[in-house]
């Protein structure tokens, strides 16, 4: 077999060379080692010497033609071999025409641009070098290294790369991956950066209820605004103390019902239980004059009469119309009033004087059935106090620990402890709860 | 409690366990008139005589294959082997008739024997004596390998590997010698296969054995100025192995990196990897699971590149800073 001469390969990353000389023709005898070609690469020139001895045969790249290194120019042929012996070998013109062929058959059309070498790999490596994008003119083995590298990767199983822990984070509190960055190398996923994506998330969801509720700001009304002064100012100026006591009205409820049943008879309405609250506790503020008094200048004023506020909810808010000298009105008169206001307040209808100058608040949730409750002191009174619901409930009647069930309200009294100890508030609350529980006397005296 | 050093605590639980049970024995090179290569049997020649200290010739095969013959036959033999490196020597018996015995008889044949052998690098003896082998004996079922690193732990295993009924090999690294640890007074032991936190923490765990249990203790405080929480996890027995222990220590902490000296391949890091992988504590992991070890050389006579073939401290606080930023 004549011996191939190869070109070759002079540095790692060269590709080609230009023959720049044949020191020898086809038929020279050459001996191994003795120069024959000089070449050309980017950088110099250099003498490529025969690999055998022999008679030189079959150049295949003439002078000044590009050869791909690693590829037979020539043949050596041994003692006794002739141009027969020859091999048939592609020819630079053999290529060409291949790479036109290649070109017309190409789905697109579109030539194929490549470097021999890269031919070559294509060919070693069977793959079409029409799939392999380029990133000059031609087609490079760089080129071929970076599709190859390409079209081995791996695809992997799981898209994102997490941690086994951020793994379980994220399937615990429903995070999807992908959505993740992460923070590890390689973009990995570390199970802080799922935890904190579940916080963002958690975050973002009072968000959207805010937006929900955001529709339109609500402007304070003018009565709004001055219940919060008011409310804000007394809360934060007067120590409020809090009793609470329990009243059996079962008896209050008996001369209610036979006031009603006169009542009736003569025309007049009925008496409601804030009716009958505003009397008695008119009554018993006359004995207790700290409870219908008020603090201004280091002193205490106190009221010669009892002037009782009552609470009414409105449906924008809250306004208190007054009984005024409540302590001298007959019950059917406070009822009246009570009545009379409390539509008026209803209507929108109360005069200035009609809620100025009271001297104590009663407020009654009890037609919600709250049991009891704490209000806040109506300035520049010193007391204020909260009906419960009325409710039959089991009670010890005496002091044989019998159970009646008796119909029971709980009071709540606020009160100023600037001016009133609890003993004195003490007082108040027995002594009104007392009367409540005993109302005759009270009721007929006015 | 005494301080006293790891060779002492050795010593303490030869003499302790010679003086409970007659039938234990001692068997290897220079271990009587010289006290032992490394000084751990100096003395008990003179207590207990030529008939519980029996001398040997250089012959590793016949110190081990008669301790082997001893058990079978009731006795309580420990053998020392000088140095760890000569374990090559006496895999035939060792592996291949003290570990089997008990199982092809059917549990009716037991081998109690222990087998004492200093390992490791550091002390400039070279390729053939500084070698740390542990892992060829923890691929043999039927052996048990014990590699203590305190002198407490020490003393408590090697009581408990004497009244085994099984061969166990008993791996004492050559520079814990001199380390001293407190001990208490009197009889104490510690079970086998229970491993032992040496430092509670929370960011890594570190799985160690022998020297670099202190190495690691040593790094831990370093980077705990930095707020690394490390947790130092001792196995203690090799084989068998307290794997819950080491998951348990890894679902707490989600990271994991294991040191030892001996040779990275096949070492015994993997196992411990291996054995993560398998358990819950896998859900946990928050970083790739690393090991420091002896590089795969056999270790070099020239003093820096013997330093450099096993991990030093500087190495695992360079691991654990890289473990815990999040480099790997």
């Amino acid at each position: 077999m004549p011996i191939p001469f190869i070109m070759p390969k002079m540095d790692m990353d060269q590709e080609e060379v230009v023959i720049d000389q044949w020191l020898k023709n086809e038929g020279d005898t050459v001996e191994k080692g003795e120069p024959v070609i000089i070449v050309e690469t980017d950088k110099i020139t250099s003498e490529i010497e025969a690999p055998a001895e022999g008679k030189l045969a079959r150049i295949l790249y003439k002078e000044n033609q590009v050869v791909p290194v690693t590829q037979v120019v020539a043949f050596i042929l041994k003692e006794g071999e002739t141009e027969a012996d020859l091999p048939h070998v592609e020819t630079a013109d053999d290529e060409t025409q291949q790479d036109t062929h290649q070109s017309k058959s190409a789905i697109e059309g579109k030539p194929i641009s490549a470097t021999s070498l890269a031919k070559r790999i294509a060919e070693t490596e069977g793959f079409d070098l029409r799939e392999v994008p380029a990133v000059g003119e031609k087609i490079t083995k760089e080129d071929i290294d970076a599709y190859l590298q390409t079209r081995c990767k791996i695809k992997p199983r799981v898209e994102s790369p997490a941690t086994p822990a951020a793994r379980r984070f994220a399937l615990a509190h429903n995070v999807d991956l992908k959505t993740v960055e992460g923070s590890g190398p390689r973009k990995r996923v570390q199970a802080s950066d799922v935890l904190n994506a579940v916080q963002q998330m958690s975050h973002k969801t009072p968000d959207r209820q805010s937006t929900a509720t955001k529709l339109e700001p609500l402007q304070l009304t003018s009565m709004r605004r001055r219940i919060a002064e008011r409310l804000t100012a007394s809360y934060q100026n007067i120590p409020h103390i809090f009793l609470t006591v329990e009243v059996d009205i079962s008896r209050a409820e008996k001369v209610r019902k036979q006031l009603n049943q006169k009542a009736s008879t003569k025309g007049f309405p009925n008496i409601s239980i804030t009716t009958y609250l505003v009397k008695v506790i008119s009554v018993c503020l006359m004995r207790h004059p700290f409870l219908n008094a008020y603090l201004k200048d280091e002193r205490i004023h106190f009221w010669e009469d009892a002037h009782i506020g009552i609470a009414t909810a409105l449906e924008d808010g809250l306004i208190v119309p007054v009984i005024h000298k409540a302590n001298k009105l007959s019950i059917h008169e406070i009822n009246r009033q009570v009545k009379t206001l409390s539509q008026k307040a209803h209507e929108g209808s109360l005069s200035r004087e009609e809620i100025q100058g009271g001297t104590f608040t009663i407020s009654n949730l009890g037609m919600y059935g709250i049991n009891s409750f704490t209000s806040i002191i109506n300035q520049p009174q010193s007391a204020i106090l909260s009906v419960g619901a009325i409710k039959r409930r089991p009670v010890v009647v005496d002091d044989e620990d019998s159970i009646n069930v008796r119909p029971l309200m709980n009071l709540t009294l606020a009160a100023d402890h600037r001016i009133i100890d609890g003993a004195i508030a003490a007082h108040f609350l027995v002594d009104l709860k007392d009367l409540l529980e005993d109302p005759e006397g009270v009721i007929n005296s006015g | 409690m005494p301080e006293i050093t790891f060779r002492q605590a050795i010593h303490d639980a030869l003499v302790e366990e010679m003086r409970r049970d007659s039938s234990v024995f001692l068997i290897g090179e220079d271990i009587g008139t010289y006290g032992g290569a490394f000084g751990v049997t100096a003395g008990i020649l003179d207590e207990f005589g030529r008939d519980r200290v029996w001398e040997t010739p250089i012959s590793e095969e016949t110190i081990v294959g008669s301790a082997v013959g001893a058990a079978i036959v009731g006795m309580k033999p420990i053998a020392e082997i000088m140095f760890m490196d000569f374990l090559t020597l006496v895999l035939d018996p060792l592996a291949n008739q003290a570990a089997k015995v008990r199982y092809m008889f059917g549990g009716k044949a037991t081998v109690p024997m222990v087998v004492r052998m200093p390992s490791g690098s550091g002390t400039g003896a070279a390729a053939h004596h500084s070698q740390s082998l542990e892992t060829i004996l923890m691929h043999i079922p039927g052996l048990k390998v014990v590699a203590p690193s305190t002198p407490y732990d020490a003393k408590g295993l090697l009581l408990s590997a004497i009244r085994d009924p099984n061969p166990v090999c008993f791996v004492e690294h050559k520079l814990l010698y001199k380390t001293k640890g407190e001990v208490p007074n009197g009889e104490y032991t510690i079970p086998l296969g229970v491993a032992d936190i040496k430092r509670e923490g929370t960011d890594l765990t570190i799985v160690t054995s022998e020297i670099m249990v202190h190495k690691s203790l040593s790094a831990a405080e370093d980077v705990s100025k930095e707020g690394i929480s490390v947790e130092i996890l001792d196995p203690r027995t090799l084989l068998p192995l307290d794997v819950d222990t080491i998951t348990n220590s890894v679902m707490k902490t989600g990271r994991l990196l294991v040191v030892h000296e001996a040779v990275k391949t096949a070492g015994w890091a993997g196992e411990i990897m291996a054995s993560v992988s398998e358990s819950p504590a896998w859900d946990y992991l928050d970083a790739p699971m690393r090991r420091l070890t002896g590089k795969d050389v056999p270790i070099p006579y020239n003093r820096f590149l013997e330093r450099a073939a096993v991990p030093q401290e500087e190495d695992i606080v360079r691991e654990i800073q890289a473990i815990v930023s999040n480099q790997y």
